[in-house]
């Protein structure tokens, strides 16, 4: 009786559950991207970053706003690590468009996502990236990894935080109790309320991962860049320019080791990542301040970089490739190829530019595709107490 | 209510008889000739009562022949008043007077449950704010009030609606699990609940025993219907637009049948205006209503009912203050509005609302009313109700919060002091003043400062435009649910991610309920001047709990795990050490079914039911003397709860391993998982339903009252009730959505023995430690003259031990937590007044006005725990799972409605059936709700009650929140709690819901009607109800305040880990509902 009651009210119920909403209308073809663009302008991404950035930003005249140590001193030239740069609203829309490199599943991204440039003839060695800056977590929910967009930019800003370039709105820190407050309060690239964000971007097609694009690097390749130029300001500018791609090196392995905060290279310890900020683990506990921390890896020839993980990523507390409790012994067993985002992170002007200031963030674990010799990929252990 | 005054000189036929009486008789029937059983006839001068019988008859002897004044009083009808003379030893004949419908009621009836139904707006039901639909009573004040001041939610000496009772045909029909009557099971049906006996508080009912509330019998019986068709049409701009509705009544037939069936129907397609009542949402509903009557004979009759009400209906939200002053001016009128709902959004260019109930209560009842003799009289009754009641609400999973009012997507989200356009904040103090100034020219570029914390914005003023623009000018990305977006970021991630769970879907909470009810009354007039009533109630009743998937919005599956415990496994996996496929195991919803992949109508997240018996046997004594009236009764109730689950969650499973770890016996599983856990064994060989432990409930009550008639015109009355009452099934366990885990004080209950040995306390003590107690009491003088009357009555009422359950996101602990209040001791005391004056002979000015003092008088105990069982805090001894600490309460205002009600009231009635009245109202002294993780102990003095050290709290230096004299003391308030220095006070303190301006406290009514009577006694009526004439968009009726706190990481170098509570105190604001602006309702009928 009782189904028959509810299969009743069901059938009342039913006819009132709203179609689906045709697929076909919620993205844009090439050609409804093409139209839009044809009302306006579109811009590459480096086209953008030159257009728009510059050194010293044109949001503050009293540049003593930005937030501090933003640029460098030792006698260097002066470059702002912390900028931003308005760009006015305009009749005619200005776009930018790429493919999103980022996914934030995993925890190791929170409210930003990146996008390269989608050149048509897809033949490319080289690409161009931007960082985005929006205030949602899980924004990937929205613009999921492989997904190409389109954002139309004017009345939004391009800022930078400590050095990384970003599309942005003006934001004040004001954190008080941050440690070093006094060193961090100030302007900043801050993020994009969602419902701004969300009423200037359009996707285009459905998301493809397969048409990502992954430029292949040596570690090398970004780490000189701080030896090629003799001006703190020129690698820097450099710096901009590589930020965000999406990259990867073959043939690495982690070493087990981290860089301390003088640039040094230490061991990792095998203590308790819940309080052991050195442990061997991929983001062990920072006490809730919150910084990203970085792991070695290292090439045949030596040369290191470190990859980046946050401790609220849901990986942060598993082992490091081939390591253990006992240890970090067994990490050069696992070697291959590492995916993810080049970034260059530099707050604080007091110290030169240093190679531990690159580092690559992984999307995930499945970024990091180490093999031991009988081609076996390394295991996935996590902390347990 | 009508008086109608007729001096009537009497054409007496004399009677001669041996032993002459003076005696007065008549016949009471309604306009279409039919005789009204049930008629309260009054001699206001000699103070005499009596009813009429089923022929509409009724009789007075041993009269004294004087002016006498006869007040005729029915259910439906306007009540009359005859003013006669009596002559000496003779039969004093009034023939048959006919009673005219009281359409008005009818239409106010119709408005109220209209009101109520709307007032639905959780899942769970609780919210109905509306008393008992309406007042039968012919008491001046609750006729005046029952309509007047529900606009204003007030409720009845500050009760809840647990403490008012609903029957049907003498059948219990209060949820066992919720507590209270569900008046929607008759949305539009108003034949359905025009007939009823109502019993006002504490006195004498020959129904049930009653409680401290009103309580109300429906009586459907066919023959109370009138004879004929009534066909009807109504138009409104409230949540439908439109009604119709048709009855027919066969009447009583030769062959002793009578029929009576009644259709409804109410729709609105949804509403695509903003800013208009109702916005955003859609209505439909298609009532039905039949009953069948048999009668014997006059004294034995058998009833068969059925009605239900299949509805449809798009809710709206609560708004914060923020939301109210962003959009309230869009489509403005001259003041404003408060119609802005964020519940809906446009889906491929259509309105769609996020939030639908689905309700529908089939009811079956079967009742036999035998009047075996003149002394003794049977009325048995079985009922079978089953209530599909479900509601739906967007879910998400690994994607932003789709509300466009989610905090983060407001404008102050942005800046952290909430600074306005023009410089000031947005949030306002308690007074209405704006907290702080800024520089002039509202272009904000430095961090204020308030007290010494900085609590300054955190991005540019530009920006907060930009996103203000969007919201003042209703910007469909920003003020309402994104459809498209959603169903967009499901088909890409069907691309992506085929196999992994939609981003976002629609899922259905189903909160059903079936009960079976039986009643058997007898009464019994033997012994002079003794009434003596004997009932049992017998309710045999099961909740329902399940999710289903209501729309996957393009996605392709929903994977069943939680995702909250998916977040947390990281503190889970350190705080005992899980294996990974422990933690596999703990995020599953159903472990018997792990990574379910749950489509369009399948089951998710939880599926239990919560089985309940109640039984009451009670007794009642009514002696009654010419000067004095006497009754007292008792009541027995047996109780019982037993929850099953049909899914085996995994933090249950976790939790009771925890358990077995810490030597804890809590029951958090069946009994069977319980031996399974223990032997180690898997799960798989478990029963598909699992039942937990059984919870029984003894609770007495008695009643006793007097009634001294100072004369006819005058009487005092006194009751008084103490009774215990076991706890709602609702508010039994921590979270039965997840496990067996009873609240403390019903595990204590269960082992009272135990206990009593284990703390020296008696077993009484425990046994009862679980059950409410009340006693309470009023004393009432009425009066009744021919140009006034009313009534004064005061009230106290004590309750002891409440019970309250409540869960929120914590942000200290980073997670969602549970927490059982217990202890909450509150009292009700105060004035009704109420007096009706005739003003010629058209008009009458009826004022009526409520005080009362509802407060809480004794500070609560709070057991907190996370739903995923993580531990909240550490001591030397180890982690805490749960926290034991006080909540504040003591002094604080029940969150009942106004707690000072008013008005004034002028009817006009013509004898040509013309209606109309004009009711002004004023309402004070109302609260907002208040959140108790806001009051807790450990806030105010870093310490909780169980010695646990709290993470931040007021007197921290970083907050230094406060109140201290000159030589650095504490300042205390007069209930012992620390005061708070401002703006922190706004965190802790109560908030008046009041306005704070007078005007805005005002609310203003009116109606008209007109009644006509064609041939062959058939008649048109038409009335139109304006509700809120003046359209005050600025009064609260209720809202809660946000129990999330907010708080500010604190990183400096000697506090690492710490955090504090946020000098942003308005992060989580308070959530309000407005009473709607001008409201109307215009009835057509037609009778024939």
């Amino acid at each position: 009786m009782k189904k028959i009651l509810y299969i009743a009210l069901m059938a009342v119920f039913a006819a009132c559950t709203p179609n689906a909403v045709d697929s076909t209308k919620l993205f844009l073809t090439e050609d409804q991207a093409q139209d839009l663009i044809g009302q306006g302008t579109l811009l590459t991404l480096q086209q953008f970053k030159d257009s728009f950035m510059t050194e010293q930003g044109n949001y503050l005249s009293d540049t003593t706003q930005y937030r501090t140590r933003t640029y460098l001193i030792e006698g260097r030239d002066t470059s702002y690590l912390f900028s931003i740069d308005t760009i006015p609203a305009s009749e005619t829309p200005i776009y930018i468009r790429g493919r999103v490199t980022t996914d934030d599943q995993g925890g190791n991204f929170y409210k930003t996502i990146c996008i390269q440039q989608v050149f048509i003839d897809g033949n490319d060695t080289t690409q161009e990236a931007l960082r985005i800056s929006v205030d949602a977590g899980s924004v990937n929910g929205l613009y999921p990894m492989g997904q190409e967009i389109m954002i139309r930019v004017d009345g939004l800003a391009i800022g930078r935080y400590a050095n990384q370039p970003q599309l942005c709105l003006p934001s004040y820190n004001n954190n008080i109790y941050a440690n070093n407050a006094e060193q961090k309060i100030g302007w900043a690239a801050g993020r994009i309320p969602m419902a701004i964000f969300k009423a200037r971007t359009q996707c285009i097609g459905l998301p493809d991962t397969d048409k990502l694009f992954y430029e292949q690097m040596e570690i090398q390749d970004f780490t000189k860049l701080l030896n090629q130029f003799p001006k703190a300001k020129a690698q820097l500018q450099e710096a901009r320019r590589w930020d965000a791609k999406l990259i990867k090196v073959k043939d690495v392995h982690y070493t087990g080791e981290y860089f301390e905060s003088n640039g040094n290279v230490s061991k990792c310890t095998t203590g308790n990542p819940e309080d052991d900020t050195n442990a061997n683990v991929f983001a062990p506990t920072t006490t809730n301040i919150g910084y990203p921390q970085g792991r070695i890896i290292a090439d045949a020839s030596g040369n290191k970089t470190a990859v980046s993980a946050s401790e609220y990523a849901k990986f942060a507390f598993f082992y490091l490739p081939g390591a253990d409790k006992n240890g970090v012994a067994n990490c050069s067993d696992y070697e291959g190829e590492v995916v993810g985002i080049l970034g260059y992170y530099n707050d604080n002007g007091r110290y030169k530019p240093a190679a531990d200031d690159w580092s690559i963030s992984i999307r995930s674990l499945d970024d990091l595709r180490l093999y031991d010799d009988e081609g076996q990929l390394w295991p996935r252990i996590e902390y347990t107490k | 209510m009508r008086k109608l005054f007729i001096t009537i000189i009497l054409c007496i036929a004399a009677m001669i008889g041996a032993n002459a009486q003076t005696r007065l008789v008549g016949r009471i029937i309604s306009p279409e000739q039919q005789a009204i059983e049930d008629v309260v006839v009054t001699l206001a001068n000699q103070g005499y009562t009596t009813t009429t019988n089923a022929e509409g008859k009724f009789s007075f002897t041993y009269l004294e022949a004087s002016d006498e004044e006869v007040i005729i009083e029915a259910t439906g009808y306007i009540s009359d008043i005859l003013l006669v003379q009596l002559q000496e030893d003779q039969l004093n004949d009034l023939g048959d007077i006919v009673m005219q419908n009281d359409f008005v009621r009818e239409v106010q009836e119709e408005v109220l449950l209209n009101l109520t139904e709307m007032d639905l707006n959780d899942d769970e039901g609780k919210s109905q704010s509306m008393s008992s639909a309406s007042s039968a009573s012919q008491d001046v004040f609750n006729s005046t009030v029952s309509f007047a001041w529900s606009n204003a939610r007030y409720r009845g000496r500050g009760y809840d609606q647990t403490y008012e009772l609903g029957y049907i045909e003498g059948l219990s029909f209060n949820s066992a699990e919720r507590g209270q009557f569900n008046f929607s099971a008759m949305g539009g049906l108003n034949d359905a609940t025009r007939y009823k006996e109502v019993v006002e508080g504490i006195e004498a009912n020959n129904f049930t025993f009653g409680s401290i509330g009103q309580a109300t019998n429906y009586l459907q019986s066919a023959t109370n219907y009138a004879q004929g068709w009534k066909v009807g049409l109504a138009g409104t701009n409230r949540n439908y637009k439109g009604a119709a509705r048709a009855t027919y009544s066969s009447g009583l037939m030769e062959n002793g049948w009578a029929f009576a069936a009644q259709l409804a129907w109410r729709y609105t397609p949804y509403i695509d205006v903003k800013g208009q009542i109702g916005e955003g949402i859609s209505y439909s509903s298609v009532g039905y209503f039949f009953t069948a009557e048999k009668q014997w004979s006059r004294d034995m009759r058998l009833s068969l009912i059925t009605f239900g009400a299949p509805t449809r209906r798009g809710q709206s939200a609560a708004l914060t203050q923020e939301t109210f002053d962003l959009t309230n001016q869009y489509n403005k009128t001259s003041w404003g509005h408060n119609n802005y709902n964020p519940y809906w959004g446009y889906q491929d260019g259509k309105v769609r609302n996020s939030r639908i109930v689905h309700s529908y209560d089939p009811t079956a009842i079967a009742s036999f009313d035998w009047k075996i003799n003149e002394e003794n009289h049977l009325k048995v009754a079985a009922g079978y109700h089953y209530s599909f009641y479900s509601n739906s609400a967007l879910t998400f999973y690994n994607a932003p919060d789709p509300r466009p009012d989610y905090y983060r997507n407001l404008p102050s989200a942005l800046l952290d002091g909430q600074i306005d356009k023009d410089g000031y904040f947005i949030a306002k103090d308690l007074n209405g003043k704006p907290l702080g100034e800024l520089t002039p020219g509202g272009y904000i570029k430095y961090p204020l400062h308030y007290n010494g914390s900085a609590v300054g914005h955190s991005i540019d003023f530009d920006t907060y435009s930009k996103l203000t623009d969007l919201w003042t000018s209703r910007d469909d990305h920003a003020t309402q649910i994104d459809w498209d977006a959603l169903y967009a970021a499901n088909y890409a991630n069907n691309v992506v991610n085929p196999d992994g769970s939609a981003r976002y879907i629609v899922e259905r909470r189903h909160n059903d309920i079936q009960e079976a009810v039986a009643n058997a009354n007898y009464r019994n007039t033997s012994v002079e001047h003794l009434t003596a009533t004997v009932g049992l109630e017998l309710k045999a009743s099961q909740g329902i709990h399940y999710k289903t998937v209501d729309d996957l919005m393009g996605g392709n599956q929903w994977i069943d795990v939680d995702p909250f415990a998916e977040r947390d496994i990281k503190e889970l996996a350190t705080n005992i050490g899980l294996t990974q496929a422990d933690i596999a195991n703990v995020k599953q919803n159903d472990m018997q079914n792990p990574n379910a992949a749950a489509r369009k109508g399948d089951k998710f997240g939880y599926n239990y039911r919560i089985n309940m018996m109640t039984a009451k046997l009670w007794a009642q004594n009514e002696w009654s003397w010419n000067e004095v009236d006497l009754y007292y009764a008792l009541q027995l109730t047996y109780s019982s709860m037993q929850r099953t689950t049909d899914m085996l969650n995994g933090r249950a499973w976790y939790l009771a391993r925890l358990g077995e770890a810490n030597n804890n016996h809590y029951y958090y599983l069946a009994d069977a998982a319980n031996d399974v856990l223990a032997a180690g064994e898997d799960f798989s060989n478990l029963p598909s339903r699992l039942v937990g432990y059984g919870h029984h409930f003894v609770d007495p009550a008695f009643k006793t009252g007097i009634t001294y008639k100072i004369d006819g015109r005058n009487q005092l009355k006194i009751n008084a009730i103490a009774e215990t009452k076991a706890p709602l099934a609702r508010d039994a366990y921590i979270s039965p959505r997840v496990h067996d885990r009873a609240v403390e004080n019903i595990y204590r209950h269960d082992y009272a023995r135990y206990y009593a040995q284990e703390f020296g306390t008696s077993w009484l003590e425990e046994y009862y430690g679980a059950s409410q107690k009340m006693v309470g009491g009023d004393l009432t003088y009425s009066f009744n003259y021919p140009l006034v009357r009313g009534r004064v009555t005061g009230f106290f009422t004590q309750i002891w031990n409440g019970t309250e359950l409540n869960g929120y996101y914590d942000d200290e602990a980073r997670t969602f937590v549970n927490q059982s209040l217990s202890g909450i001791n509150r009292r009700h005391m105060g004035v009704e007044a109420a007096a009706a004056v005739k003003l010629g002979l058209y008009f009458t000015l009826t004022g009526a006005l409520s005080i009362g003092d509802y407060r809480y008088t004794s500070n609560a105990l709070a057991i907190t725990s996370a739903e995923n069982g993580m531990a909240l805090a550490e001591n030397a001894q180890g982690p805490i799972y749960e926290l034991r600490d006080s909540v504040l309460l003591k002094g604080l205002h029940v969150a009942t409605g106004p707690q000072l009600n008013s008005s004034l009231k002028l009817s006009f009635f013509h004898p040509k059936m013309w209606f109309a009245d004009l009711t002004v109202s004023y309402f004070d002294w109302s609260y907002l709700d208040y959140a108790p993780a806001r009051r807790m102990q450990g806030l105010f003095t870093g310490v909780r009650a169980d010695g646990s050290v709290t993470n931040g709290w007021y007197g921290d230096n970083y907050t230094n929140a406060i109140e201290k004299d000159q030589d650095g003391n504490v300042i205390y308030d007069q209930y012992g709690v620390p005061e708070l220095k401002y703006p922190y006070n706004i965190l802790s303190d109560q908030e008046m819901l009041t306005a704070s301006n007078p005007l805005h406290r005002f609310l203003v009514d009116a109606s008209v009607g007109k009644l006509i009577y064609l041939k062959n006694r058939q008649s048109i009526s038409i009335n139109l109800t304006v509700n809120n004439l003046l359209n005050n968009t600025h009064f609260k009726t209720g809202g809660y305040q946000q129990a999330r706190l907010p708080r500010q990481t604190r990183q400096g170098v000697a506090d690492n880990e710490n955090s504090v509570i946020s000098p942003n105190v308005w992060k989580f604001p308070s959530k309000y509902y407005y009473a709607w602006g001008t409201n109307f309702y215009l009835n057509l009928q037609y009778k024939f």
